[in-house]
């Protein structure tokens, strides 16, 4: 099977002018992460994380082993083009606007004017920057280049993600956002590779970690198997009476067992979203703002969002075992057959055939769509009764047309 | 291609929204007007013109480099300082590709810029004389001598090695090596006799005539155009006025030899005085040139002189004739100053493929100034003794190759006088600076800037 990123025996050493002195930035490093799968590096500061991101990137060359990405070199515009980056700080050229920002990082993937522009806005509203996307990035706030970094390393749809602290500078409704943005992006298929140290982030969207310490890896595997404690349970109930507790208290000293009664407290980080979503809505009527509106509706995750998601992404949702503990629920469209529903389903048949097909034979791109192959071939017969249906005669060569266009054009109808 | 132009695009909105660019281009374009106003020269119209065009493309050229200079080298350090190069080597673009870029960034932007500064330079020269209400008079003046492009004729230097070689063995013989040149090796003293031999030739005795010949002088339109013959002075007593007589005769000189050819073209005689060791222009109406393209300058040092005349070896006489016109040369001079700009800008792009900001820019500006010193420098290890001279000859000497020669293809040089640019100067310029010299930095700086760990260490 091959890896999103793999590294064999990475080393880096960092000597002085003369040669002495020696440092360990990386010690014998190795990695291996799964097609699809959100992978948390974490790490003390300067435990290597950023030089292994470096290394993989082609950054540094590494002073001994090696370092795969997407089964290549980091180096290899081929591979490139399908890897988002957004370094440890999103360092933008101070004199562009974000609009003139993406249209640079752009050109540089070869994108057409006509997918630059859409997939530009779609961008803008996405990270919620729409509205000063004019203004030269030079004078944004940390937060603010923090979201144009991300919008940066999303413009080529990319099938890997390389986030190096993603959240720092954002204030916790910015966190949030780029938390569901890993959790939506992972459901669409793409692999992540997550590199922070605010634990927090880490722990809520992780598949799996790793910490780093000294250049080397100290722990690593499952976050639920990691933190699981086998020996506990833990019980929650609607709030009940005093008398209530006392008895079952009372059987579990029969177990012999340790037993704590209280209110659980809810995390601090969804009470500060919902005080600020409910003054947003207060005020919404007055101010009006574009971008706080924005911000709730991102936060919503409703079906807003989705169509930017769409739009940006070639790949549709892919339905996984649930992985991340939290996971916005969504109707299905499979269980109930309502011509709504078909629309739903048709546009993710759509943008599915529209990837396979402009991917061709790459090897990751159809591994990982095998989870979906099977419901897809037997949708074939009704999706193309769908399409005749809904769109007239339309002819095969459609297909054959750009994918963002497409996609576009099936946002629209959705 | 695509990747390539993106990058140039973003150098070149990055130097313009730059506050140095800004700086220069806005320095510029007040400075060149003003120029235009305040620059008299010898208060007539020519000489305006002639220190307008001088101080104005020089000063354009000047800091067009300084430009060029802190853009190329910015564009690529400012990247690596501040890690934008971070995400743009990390899309699908190779380094070489980021590289050619930045360079073509900056050459587009040179272009742009030399456009618009020598048309603004241009624009001025064309309508002072209406502006100074010139009279017909200096504008005529003006036509022949400064809105023009005139081809020169040098005499060609003399082949005196024989002579010297007899020269030498007769003072040898004589015993007066020894006494005339003490200490000196037999190159160095072959050297002087030479020079001593050739200004013999160039010197006139008084009452003694000198005659040059030329041929293959072609004007445009032999018979409404002028030849100029340009020349300087030099004497072995300065008279107290510095003033000397000169009788000239200018035409087919063939005809006054016993038994010569019939002449059919007129020959014109005049008698001057003329102010020594500076640069004098005689017209003549180009009619004097024989059919066949031959011409010939007669000098005679009258008896009203108490001195020797002679003419210096390097620019003591020429014959100077309308081979083009002004916008061509000028056109032309241009091209020198774009020639100049790429070699820097591939220098900077190399010097900031390895070198932090301030040490490239110091890098830089030293090869810029050495450039535009090459003569000055090349002549003082031209005068080594014999014994330096074999090391010099092959450590140096190839190094000084390499250098750029900004001075020796100047255009003011070659536009204030109204002397024709040739083609064939813009070629060598293009085959030595850029084909060569920069085409060899652009090189390493691809080598260098694809190999190297852009990300800084930090542990």
């Amino acid at each position: 099977m091959e890896y999103a990123i793999e590294t064999i025996g990475l080393t880096k050493v960092f000597s002085d002018w003369w040669g002495r002195a020696k440092v360990y930035a990386v010690d014998d490093l190795n990695l291996q992460i799964l097609p699809n799968e959100v992978f948390g590096l974490l790490g003390p500061n300067g435990s290597g994380k950023t030089t292994t991101i470096k290394m993989l990137l082609g950054l540094l060359h590494p002073t001994k082993g090696h370092a795969l990405i997407l089964g290549g070199d980091g180096t290899d515009p081929k591979i490139n083009a399908r890897v988002g980056f957004l370094p440890e700080e999103s360092y933008l050229y101070r004199f562009l606007n974000a609009r003139e920002t993406l249209d640079f990082y752009g050109r540089l993937f070869g994108l057409n004017a006509e997918t630059r522009r859409m997939r530009i806005e779609a961008l803008l509203e996405m990270v919620g920057l729409a509205a000063v996307a004019s203004r030269p990035v030079g004078t944004y706030s940390k937060g603010m280049a923090r979201r144009i970094g991300l919008a940066q390393a999303l413009i080529n749809d990319p099938d890997l993600l390389i986030l190096d602290e993603p959240t720092t500078g954002l204030d916790p409704i910015g966190t949030r956002q780029i938390k569901d943005l890993i959790q939506k992006l992972a459901e669409r298929g793409k692999t992540v590779l997550l590199c922070s140290h605010l634990l927090a982030d880490v722990e809520d969207v992780c598949d799996r970690i790793a910490i780093l310490y000294g250049g080397r890896v100290q722990a690593h595997g499952q976050v639920k198997e990691l933190l699981q404690k086998t020996n506990k349970r833990q019980i929650v109930t609607d709030a009940i009476s005093d008398a209530t507790a006392d008895r079952i208290r009372q059987i579990l000293q029969e177990e012999h067992a340790e037993c704590e009664i209280s209110s659980p407290m809810e995390r601090l980080e969804t009470f500060f979203i919902n005080t600020v979503v409910e003054a947003q809505r207060q005020a919404a009527p007055t101010s009006g703002a574009v971008s706080t509106t924005q911000i709730g509706d991102f936060l919503a995750g409703g079906a807003n969002k989705d169509n930017i998601l769409d739009k940006l992404v070639s790949a549709p949702v892919v339905e996984k075992p649930s992985v991340g503990p939290v996971r916005t629920e969504k109707p299905q469209p499979r269980e109930t057959v309502t011509p709504e529903a078909n629309k739903d389903l048709l546009r993710k048949l759509a943008t599915q055939s529209a990837s396979t097909e402009t991917t061709g034979g790459a090897p990751t791109k159809t591994e990982r769509v095998d989870t979906v192959r099977e419901t897809a071939i037997k949708q074939e017969q009704i999706k193309k009764n769908l399409l005749d249906e809904l769109t007239g005669k339309k002819t095969p060569n459609a297909a054959t047309e750009k994918p963002s266009a497409e996609q576009k054009e099936d946002g629209g109808h959705a | 291609m695509r990747r390539v132009w993106a990058v140039a695009t973003n150098t070149m909105r990055q130097a313009l929204r730059m506050k140095v660019a800004a700086v220069f281009i806005l320095l510029l374009l007040i400075l060149l007007p003003v120029l235009g106003f305040t620059a008299t020269g010898d208060g007539t119209l020519k000489g305006r013109l002639q220190t307008f065009v001088s101080y104005g493309l020089s000063l354009t050229s000047l800091l067009l480099s300084l430009l060029t200079i802190i853009v190329a080298i910015y564009s690529i350090t400012s990247d690596i300082e501040y890690h934008q190069i971070y995400t743009v080597v990390t899309k699908p673009i190779r380094r070489y590709q980021l590289i050619l870029g930045k360079f073509l960034g900056v050459v587009v932007l040179d272009i742009a810029l030399l456009t618009l500064f020598t048309g603004i330079i241009y624009g001025v020269v064309t309508l002072m004389p209406r502006f100074i209400k010139a009279s017909e008079e200096e504008r005529a003046q003006i036509d022949n001598e400064f809105y023009t492009a005139r081809a020169s004729l040098v005499p060609p230097v003399l082949d005196v090695r024989e002579a010297v070689e007899q020269l030498y063995r007769k003072l040898q013989a004589d015993d007066e090596l020894e006494l005339l040149y003490p200490n000196y090796s037999r190159a160095d003293i072959l050297k002087q006799l030479t020079n001593r031999l050739r200004l013999e030739k160039r010197a006139s005795a008084i009452g003694q005539p000198l005659i040059w010949e030329f041929q293959n002088v072609r004007p445009t339109d032999p018979n409404r155009q002028s030849l100029f013959i340009r020349f300087k002075y030099d004497v072995s007593v300065t008279p107290e006025d510095e003033q000397v007589y000169g009788e000239w005769r200018i035409g087919d000189l063939r005809g006054l030899k016993p038994g010569g050819p019939e002449v059919k073209t007129p020959v014109y005689q005049t008698m001057r005085r003329d102010p020594v060791r500076k640069f004098r222009e005689i017209e003549v109406p180009a009619d004097a040139v024989a059919k066949d393209g031959y011409l010939a300058v007669g000098f005679m040092n009258p008896p009203l002189n108490q001195t020797t005349v002679m003419f210096p070896l390097e620019d003591g006489l020429e014959v100077l004739y309308k081979a083009d016109t002004f916008m061509g040369n000028y056109v032309r001079g241009a091209l020198l100053i774009l020639c100049r700009l790429v070699f820097l800008a591939c220098l900077g792009v190399m010097a900031a493929s390895f070198l932090s900001f301030p040490v490239a820019i110091l890098f830089c500006l030293v090869i810029f100034t050495t450039g535009s010193a090459s003569g000055f420098i090349i002549d003082s290890f031209g005068y080594m003794s014999a014994g330096v001279g074999k090391v010099y000859l092959y450590t140096i000497q190839a190094v000084i190759q390499l250098l750029p020669q900004f001075d020796k293809y100047n255009p003011t040089q070659f536009l204030v006088p109204a002397r024709l640019i040739p083609w064939v100067l813009i070629g060598k310029v293009v085959l030595t600076m850029l084909c060569i010299q920069a085409a060899l930095l652009l090189i390493l700086s691809l080598i260098i800037f694809s190999f190297r760990e852009l990300a800084k260490v930090v542990v």
